[in-house]
């Protein structure tokens, strides 16, 4: 319980309540609350709260009695329980709770920030927790799926999330580690919210997106470049063999401007579960049932786990800019637009050198930066003028094929 | 799509092709798309329909706005990669005409329309020989 629940209770005018009394049988652990809380506990009692001025009498049909007084202006409990001795710990207040990050973050700047987080699969979710950990304030989070048994080895849900919407696990968990964190939840897809996703973006002061699909990457960058906010962009690629993060920040290359770079054009994305695979195109439709699962190649959690990292800190500095910090010195160091980190010398990265005596070729388990040179005449970014693709490498591979003199032409309606 | 993309879209077009009528439809809708016209090799006339909802974020689906048959009488309907087709919508011919993931927002309605036009007249050419489309396109980007 915390002193604010006791505090309502002891100036209300109630003489008594019955509250939830949450047990983890066999442990002599319990959690008290004057109200029902979401919880993932054993079992749960009614407990009464009473001032203890009342009648020591009532309540003996309780497992646990809360008596609450008032001694030199501060409020405090006793708990008597049938069952065992109950020594009473309260939950920190908000400034008491990340006070251990203060010197490295300035936890202050970190309550008041709000983050956006599109996607909360393998990524999103660790990501979201790492944050809440290091004392954000206020999350915007969106996913539309719901936990399956697929999910589990990668993803912070456990089996007794399953079925539930990651959203909704999520916001436990944020609130878990962070119990006054403010959390909006959308469980929907942003490619089909796009007012509501530009309304979000706005609020926001980083987004991060941990989708698997290059329609909602496009629309997020062209969002963030529309209203000159910093987001950050991150993938596995197959079977998490590595991944890499891109960091968009105002003026500078955006998700677009990436695609066709050397590093980033190597790789395809990581193709996870089949049915979201066939929902983006990344498994054509002509695939069969059985052929789809060859697609399937996930890597392993601790593969995924150093790339979500590199996105934590970076959101974390983005976050604390300007502001003097334990980790302002980062600054200095994270100066790229792209990230790239290897787990295994295969495909890819098979002429990679090995760690020992690598000197200074590149090699696994280490990061990589590069500068992405802005692309002059991006559909998405350039305040220049827009070059597209017409095609010309097609029209010169088959242009001796088709005839596209197709004068007076006009369309049957 | 934004007034600045579809103009720069316009543009396009009409530099390329400044003879042939496209016809935007339902632009202020959810559901916007365009329609071209295409002549093949042998002479006959076909439309293209381009849906743009979601465009140039998203890939757009494009038809043939008839439903086609192989040669052998087979309705295009659904999805082949010999034939480079996807499931029918509207009740047309749907072309795969670009790898999603291999889709990019530079790319122009104009480059989506050549490749409808050069699926057109691969499909002419199987139902010539009788051979998968497959055999004169190769799956590129
Ligand atoms: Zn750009």
């Amino acid at each position: 319980m915390s002193k604010e629940e006791l505090e309502f209770f002891f100036n209300s005018s109630d003489f008594s309540i019955v509250g939830k009394a949450y047990e983890w049988e066999g442990e002599n652990v319990v959690h008290i609350h004057t109200d029902k809380i979401k919880h993932s506990f054993g079992s749960c009692n009614d407990v009464l709260f009473l001032k203890e001025d009342n009648d020591a009498n009532e309540g003996l049909e309780y497992l646990y009695v809360v008596y609450v007084s008032k001694q030199n202006d501060e409020i405090t409990a006793k708990v008597h329980s049938k069952s065992f001795e109950v020594e009473v710990n309260y939950i920190p207040k908000k400034q008491e709770l990340y006070s251990r990050n203060k010197g490295i973050l300035e936890v202050n700047v970190l309550e008041e920030k709000r983050v956006m987080i599109v996607g909360l699969g393998s990524f999103g979710s660790q990501i979201a927790i790492e944050l809440a950990k290091a004392g954000v304030g206020e999350f915007s989070l969106f996913d539309f799926d719901r936990v399956e048994l697929h999910n589990l080895a990668r993803h912070t849900a456990t089996v007794k999330d399953l079925g539930r919407l990651k959203t909704d696990v999520i916001e436990e968990s944020i609130k878990g580690k962070n119990p006054y964190a403010c959390v909006k939840k959308y469980a929907i897809n942003i490619n089909e919210h796009l007012d509501l996703m530009e309304d979000e973006v706005a609020k926001a002061d980083i987004v991060i997106c941990a989708t698997d699909n290059n329609e909602s990457r496009f629309n997020l960058s062209s969002t963030l470049v529309h209203q000159k906010k910093v987001g950050l962009f991150g993938r596995a690629v197959t079977r998490a063999e590595g991944g890499d993060v891109f960091r968009y920040r105002p003026g500078g290359p955006c998700y677009c401007c990436l695609i066709g770079n050397q590093w980033f054009g190597l790789s395809e994305g990581e193709v996870s579960n089949v049915a979201s695979a066939r929902r983006n195109g990344q498994i054509a439709a002509y695939v069969s049932e059985r052929d789809a699962d060859a697609f399937v190649q996930v890597g392993l959690s601790a593969d995924i786990e150093p790339i979500c990292n590199m996105m934590v800190k970076l959101a974390l500095m983005e976050l604390s800019r300007g502001v003097e910090s334990g980790i302002s010195c980062l600054e200095n160091e994270l100066i790229y637009d792209y990230y790239m980190w290897a787990n295994r010398r295969e495909r890819r990265h098979a002429n990679w050198a090995a760690m020992p005596g690598a000197g200074s070729k590149p090699t696994i388990m280490r990061w990589y930066g590069a500068h992405i040179p802005k692309n002059d005449n991006c559909s998405l970014c350039s305040d220049r003028e827009v070059l597209l693709d017409e095609g010309g490498t097609i029209r010169s591979k088959y242009g001796d094929m088709i005839n596209l003199d197709m004068s007076g032409l006009s369309v049957e309606e | 799509m934004t007034p600045e993309r579809l103009n720069l879209e316009k543009q396009v077009l009409q530099k390329e092709m400044p003879m042939v009528q496209c016809v935007f439809k339902d632009m202020s809708t959810s559901e916007p798309y365009v329609l071209m016209p295409v002549k093949t090799n042998i002479g006959k006339v076909y439309t293209i329909r381009i849906d743009l909802k979601g465009f140039p974020n998203q890939l757009p689906h494009a038809f043939v706005t008839k439903m086609l048959q192989t040669k052998s009488g087979r309705s295009m309907n659904d999805a082949s990669a010999a034939m480079h087709t996807l499931p029918t919508e509207h009740g047309y011919t749907r072309i795969c005409h670009y790898g999603s993931s291999s889709w990019t927002p530079m790319v122009s309605l104009f480059k989506v329309y050549i490749k409808c036009a050069l699926w057109l007249n691969m499909y002419e050419l199987h139902l010539k020989t009788g051979k998968d489309m497959d055999y004169y396109l190769s799956h590129q980007s």
